[in-house]
């Protein structure tokens, strides 16, 4: 792979938090499609593009040819044999997975010949695997029990006569999160090319030859990257698999739930699997549109947090300052008081990470009837100019599946790689397969990919020297977006791309919430309602003395702390909610485990203490939430779309008028891996996140 | 449509079946004291009469004469088990539900009670 | 008594009911994961000499431009031969800074090829061919006779530290079976006799001459030529008499 330096890109340079960039290229002729050529699969006709592996077509007329070191979204190895299929004129059966289709091709899946090499190759490859299918975690979602099952013989040459044992390699640690057992590897390599090309950390490596051969990191090395947890997947067998699951559940014990994922702004979809009321694991589902198939190790393994340091039960101060476990009754009408005989003016709401559209909804309703308009999010965002009236000037516009089209990404002010690792995933996708180059206005950080640095000072934002002197950092950007849109042929393409930090601004944006909590607590708040606010923006030292905290989340953490009524909320995995993503695409979690103790669903905490203080909010049911949520946004309930939003122009129009000077430093949060593993309630809950972050720490001062 | 004729199983109109359903509630009308002495019942006459009342309401709709015809029956033989004692005190009782306690209705109510 | 004896007697004669051949597990003398010793660790000071730089750029220019990679085997055999016949963890990692390629892409390689050795070795390592056709020809005596007199171990070093013997498959000289490797040098159709000869003179630091032991020059017949014999004929012998000019 040639790679030119990024000269050129110098001339770019711009400014918000978190915006990455993408614009496509400036002319982009449409390659003429290529002629199809006919195929046959067991004599069906298929027509193919040329390019296309036997594989691939037999795929298209629904016949699948078994594999294990084949993966769609990976290089092809060809080593597994795996799918060795008939080909007709061809002396010895071929690797469907790395064969090109030829004209008139005849392919036979379910031959005499195919069938007897996929007995051999099965064959060889349970000789050398250990029988250890009940006791390795993989049983019962293992590639290789399914296959030799289905492919395999009845019967096996392998006789140990001389009970040397079978083949055994040493396990390797490569950290917390996966568990290796090699002897149980059948070389597939799978995990090898996922690392080095999705997440684009080169540790792993085959070493020795033939019947020596080991897959493994040769020297003492955890495996350090975002999405780590992806090679279990990617496992045909046991060799990797989940150490915090292990042991755990067998796959036909449990129940899957589909959902959501909230730890990260892209809303990764998920499947929570539990059984008896408990969450035992994460594992990612496909969406194209997001996530594909991978998952990055917060969301996958933060799931432990969710059972502990939980919220279980309402609780209120006692005369010595403690809290203390109390009724529903009592918390209600505590906080209901509170909130009645509050001024309005010096009623504040902050909503937190992670809240849901549902109880934003109804805070802001609850907020607003008792005559105040202090809704606030933790999160930042510049309010000048266009601000937030405008949906565009907030959201990844161009949405996060395209970015893989962009010719070149301009990061500005952001580590994609730990505060949405999946959308790193996808620009280091373009950066291997297209070329596209990436420049960073911010800190020095590794994106695992190259990329140009062109500083941490915000006032490299600014492209012309005539530019007027001084304004907002998202002007500047808005400003810069809108000059390169102008230049583009495809007008389609959205240039300016927002990503918020969490998986709630976006809606709290819609429903109408200013972003940060800086003016309103300057206004000494006295009633301060924390919707799951814990990231330690509102803290005590700046309320004034008598303020009453009121503290609805679930996890006993900074909010909690400092709060006079708890009001226990349920979690991601334990209400039916919606989340709209940093594109703007609503999702829906789903109930997968009944919410601990006494906490409850947090709309509903809301809607009750609204009636107890006498401003009933007009909503019973979950439904008509939502008929209220789409009265404000129909994009909130049109779960699975977005919506295209092109009001750059006028953002840009509105932001002429500031006149601020850009200097400073732009700053991360997550500069290293060690940042990305705790940042909110539930991954700080959760002891195997605090494993990553020790293990992370402890291969840092590792030579290796 | 076509109306199907079928063989009626004690009724031949509804004339015939409204005089059945009515000798069925004087029968059970006059025995209600009887009911409430034998079974030791804490309900008084009126109540009784109430409950009775209701089962006959609830089923004032129908007009199929073979399903009333079947509803009187089954109303025969619940009097015969209460006139021969075949029911105990908790069978005659259970009209009433006493063990179902009324589901809240109210969402604070419901919110309380943890749905 | 008697019955006991029977099944004695039959369990002797027993014909294995399946007849089955194995051959027994071939595992590799070495390992191959890292393990961290006080010769070689990630401290291991390595570094090219001036010489072998010049050698690496002179590499590097023959390959073009991303495709540099391809220079590691001989970049990897120039460490080897620096660093007396090893090559130590720190000298991989050297190499995948020159390459500028993750360290596991030099580990794969360096492990992958059997002639990158990866444990220290003495001055002079004695590689032992005993593939079929030298084992038919008396490699293990040869072997036998280098394990006493040099006092090491097959896959080890010997206590003098000068020596270290492995042994290895085909290394394609069978026509002079048996043979011996000492560093680069081959010696070819060896007795017992010939094999102690040559180390005692290693054992002075002395070069033995290298090749076929037995008299002969190269891979000719040892007892002259049984073809061939006569002086080659000219051009148009044996062709038809129409063809000729």
């Amino acid at each position: 792979m040639l790679r030119q330096p990024l000269c050129r890109a110098l001339a770019l340079s711009s400014p918000a938090r978190a915006v990455p960039l993408a614009s496509r290229s400036y002319s982009n002729p449409v390659p003429a499609e290529p002629e199809k050529v006919e195929v046959f699969i067991n004599d069906k006709p298929v027509y193919v593009a040329p390019g296309t592996t036997v594989l691939q077509a037999a795929a298209q007329v629904g016949v699948e040819i078994p594999r294990f070191c084949y993966h769609e979204r990976l290089a092809v190895a060809g080593n597994c044999r795996m799918c060795l299929v008939e080909v007709e004129r061809s002396p010895k059966p071929v690797a469907a997975c790395a064969m090109p289709v030829m004209k008139g091709m005849r392919v036979k899946t379910d031959s005499d010949l195919t069938r007897k090499a996929r007995e051999g190759v099965m064959e060889f490859l349970l000789v050398n695997h250990p029988l250890d299918c009940p006791i390795c975690d993989q049983g019962g979602e293992c590639d290789l029990q399914d296959q030799s099952m289905a492919f395999g013989s009845d019967r096996s040459r392998f006789t140990d006569v001389h009970f040397s044992g079978k083949r055994a390699v040493e396990d390797k640690d490569i950290g917390p999160l996966i568990k290796t057992i090699m002897t149980r590897c059948i070389h597939c390599t799978r995990c090898i090319r996922f690392a080095s090309e999705v997440a684009g950390v080169d540790d792993f490596g085959t070493t020795g030859r033939g019947t020596d051969m080991q897959v493994g990191t040769y020297v003492e090395k955890m495996l350090l990257s975002e999405l780590s947890g992806n090679v279990i997947d990617l496992c045909p067998v046991g060799a990797l698999t989940s150490k915090p699951y292990s042991f755990a559940a067998r796959p036909w014990e449990t129940r899957r739930i589909d959902s959501v994922d909230v730890l990260d702004p892209l809303g990764s979809n998920i499947v929570v699997t539990t059984r008896t009321n408990e969450v035992l694991r994460i594992l990612p589902r496909t969406n194209e549109e997001i996530n594909e198939e991978w998952l990055s190790d917060k969301s996958r393994f933060a799931c432990d947090g969710l059972k502990r340091q939980r919220l279980v039960t309402p609780m209120m101060t006692d005369s010595r300052g403690n809290l203390m476990p109390v009724d529903w009754e009592d918390a209600i009408v505590a906080a209901a008081r509170a909130l009645r005989d509050c001024p309005p003016n010096k009623l504040l709401a902050v909503a937190g990470d992670m809240a849901d559209a549902e109880s934003l909804v109804a805070l802001k309703d609850l907020v607003n009837r008792l005559g105040s308009e202090n809704t606030c999010t933790e999160q930042y965002f510049p309010l000048d100019g266009a601000g937030i009236d405008l949906r565009s000037s907030y959201l990844c516009n161009t949405k996060i599946a395209n970015v893989e089209d962009a010719d070149f990404v301009l990061l500005i002010g952001t580590n994609v790689r730990f505060e949405a690792p999946l959308l790193n995933a996808r620009i280091r996708k373009a950066y291997v397969h297209k070329d596209t180059d990436v420049a960073l206005i911010g800190p020095k950080v590794d994106l695992t990919y190259d990329y140009m640095h062109v500083g941490d000072s915000a006032s490299v934002v600014k492209i012309s020297p005539r530019g007027p002197e001084g304004s907002a950092l998202l002007a500047y950007t808005q400003e810069l977006a809108c000059k390169l849109q102008d230049k583009l042929q495809d007008k389609e393409w959205k240039v300016l791309n927002v990503l918020q930090r969490t998986a709630s601004q976006v809606a709290a944006l819609d429903l109408g919430y200013q972003p940060g909590v800086g003016k309103a607590l300057q206004d000494g708040p006295k009633v301060v309602y924390l919707l799951g606010a814990d990231s330690g923006v509102v803290s005590r030292d700046q309320l004034p003395k008598d303020a009453f905290v009121i503290y609805q989340g679930h996890h006993g953490d900074a909010g909690a702390a400092m709060a006079d009524v708890v009001l226990p909320g349920a979690a991601y995995t334990e209400k039916r909610a919606t989340f709209v993503n940093a594109e703007g695409r609503a999702q829906q979690t789903l109930v997968a485990v009944a919410p601990p103790g006494m906490a409850r669903e947090d709309w509903k905490i809301i809607r009750a203490l609204s009636e107890v203080i006498g401003e009933r909010l007009p909503y019973d049911n979950l439904d008509e939430v939502r008929d209220r949520l789409s009265e404000i946004s129909p994009a909130l309930v049109a779960y699975g779309d977005v919506q295209e939003n092109n009001y750059f122009a006028q953002a840009r129009a509105l932001a002429q008028s500031l006149q601020k000077p850009v200097s400073g430093k732009l700053d991360v949060q997550l500069k290293h891996l060690e940042d990305f593993f705790m940042t909110d309630t539930i991954s700080r809950a959760s002891p195997t996140m605090a494993k990553c972050i020790q293990a992370v720490l402890k291969q840092k001062d590792s030579p290796y | 449509m076509s109306s199907r004729s079928v063989r009626p199983m004690m009724s031949s109109d509804l004339c015939e079946a409204r005089r059945r359903a009515l000798g069925l509630y004087r029968a059970i009308y006059r025995y209600i004291p009887y009911v409430i002495k034998y079974y030791d019942i804490p309900k008084n006459i009126d109540q009784c009469r109430w409950m009775l009342r209701s089962y006959f309401y609830k089923h004032a709709y129908i007009t199929d004469v073979r399903v009333i015809d079947m509803l009187i029956i089954k109303g025969y033989i619940e009097l015969k088990e209460l006139t021969h004692q075949w029911q105990s005190k908790h069978h005659v009782i259970r009209h009433w539900n006493p063990s179902i306690e009324p589901k809240c209705t109210s969402f604070i109510a419901k919110f309380i009670e943890g749905n | 008594m008697l019955s006991s004896l029977r099944t004695g007697i039959k369990g002797l004669w027993r014909v294995p009911a399946r007849s089955l051949q194995t051959s027994s597990v071939l595992q590799h003398d070495s390992l191959f994961v890292h393990r961290d010793t006080p010769e070689d660790n990630v401290n291991t000071p390595f570094e090219f000499s001036e010489a072998n730089k010049k050698r690496i750029d002179a590499l590097l220019a023959i390959y073009p431009e991303g495709h540099k990679r391809g220079a590691m085997i001989p970049i990897l055999d120039l460490a080897q031969r620096q660093n007396g016949g090893w090559l130590p963890l720190s000298a991989m990692h050297k190499v995948a800074e020159i390459l500028n390629l993750p360290r596991m892409r030099v580990y794969e390689v360096a492990t992958f090829y059997t002639m990158f050795i990866r444990r220290p070795v003495g001055k002079y390592h004695l590689q032992v061919c005993t593939t079929t056709p030298c084992w038919l020809r008396g490699s293990d005596a040869i072997l036998k006779a280098i394990v006493e007199d040099t006092k090491c171990e097959v896959g080890g070093n010997s206590p003098c530290g000068k020596f270290s013997v492995s042994e290895v498959e085909c290394l394609g000289a069978c026509v002079n079976a048996p043979m011996l490797q000492v560093n680069d040098d081959y010696y070819e159709d060896l007795t017992v006799e010939d094999t102690k000869e040559i180390i005692a003179k290693f054992k002075k630091d002395e070069k033995p001459v290298p090749g076929p032991r037995s008299g002969r020059y190269a891979s000719e017949p040892l007892g002259g030529l049984t073809s061939l014999t006569e002086p080659p004929t000219g051009p148009g012998f044996g062709v038809q008499d129409c063809f000729k000019a």
